[in-house]
């Protein structure tokens, strides 16, 4: 199976993405599903949503992407993380 | 124990008076900037990024905000918070078009990558519990905003205990 590459996004991506992709890396590994995760800027994104399969971002998405993009901003509030959990794991497995 | 070393006394507004965001803003950089906590550049660099990119952030029964900028503009890690008499409206950070009543404000001036994630853990950490939020309204001075980050731990391993 190919492993999926997850872009984690913020405005700066130095400090919101760094949770994220914190609270990713342990969701992966106890769902036992080896995926890549590529932390960025928002900025950055659109020029490599090509090489991806899912946009995480703590920050409002600036355009449409060709590829599904979550709002990962329950992961620092706190609330609705399990929900976002399942949401996607569901989606890396389409 | 990361994140209350950042916490500063000085760096620790309580009742603070602000107009508005622009006028939040330039009080706790004036403070950072005399301290020698961030460069010049800082001010621009926070209120250009919050207005691209807002980090206003509903919560339960309260609303807070974490603005930051890039490192470069910062000299010295520090988290300046505020703790404001009269709210002020920040943009929610997932959506532009709402916006929320915030009274309790974190400025984080982060510029190492290595001591960051831990730093903001235990922010989150904070954040997410309501009873913390409370703590930190009411509190009355510096020492009592730092014991509720430094009890964190404590909390952590009374969950480990229940689990």
């Amino acid at each position: 199976m190919n492993r999926k590459r997850i872009i984690v996004a913020c405005g700066a991506g130095i400090a919101t993405s760094t949770v994220v992709l914190d609270h990713l890396e342990e969701l992966f590994a106890k769902e036992r599903q080896l995926v890549e995760l590529i932390q960025c800027k928002i900025s950055e994104v659109a020029s490599m949503q090509d090489e991806a399969d899912l946009i995480i971002s703590t920050t409002i998405l600036p355009t449409v992407y060709k590829i599904p993009a979550v709002s990962a901003t329950a992961y620092i509030s706190g609330i609705g993380m399990e929900k976002l959990d399942r949401e996607i794991i569901r989606i890396i497995n389409l | 124990m990361e994140a209350a070393l950042l916490i500063k006394k000085q760096l620790v507004h309580l009742n603070m008076q602000a107009a508005n965001q622009k006028d939040l803003f330039k009080q706790m950089f004036r403070q950072a900037l005399h301290l020698g906590y961030v460069k010049s550049s800082f001010l621009k660099g926070v209120m250009e990024r919050e207005a691209v990119f807002p980090t206003g952030l509903k919560l339960n029964n309260y609303s807070i905000a974490i603005p930051h900028t890039d490192p470069e503009h910062v000299v010295e890690q520090f988290i300046g918070i505020a703790i404001l008499d009269t709210p002020v409206s920040f943009a929610l950070m997932d959506d532009h078009s709402k916006t929320t009543d915030v009274k309790l404000v974190f400025l984080l001036g982060l510029n190492q990558p290595h001591s960051q994630l831990e730093i903001l853990q235990e922010l989150m950490q904070v954040i997410q519990m309501e009873e913390n939020l409370e703590r930190l309204l009411t509190a009355s001075d510096c020492e009592q905003i730092k014991f509720v980050f430094e009890s964190i731990h404590i909390q952590e391993k009374q969950e480990v205990k229940k689990e």
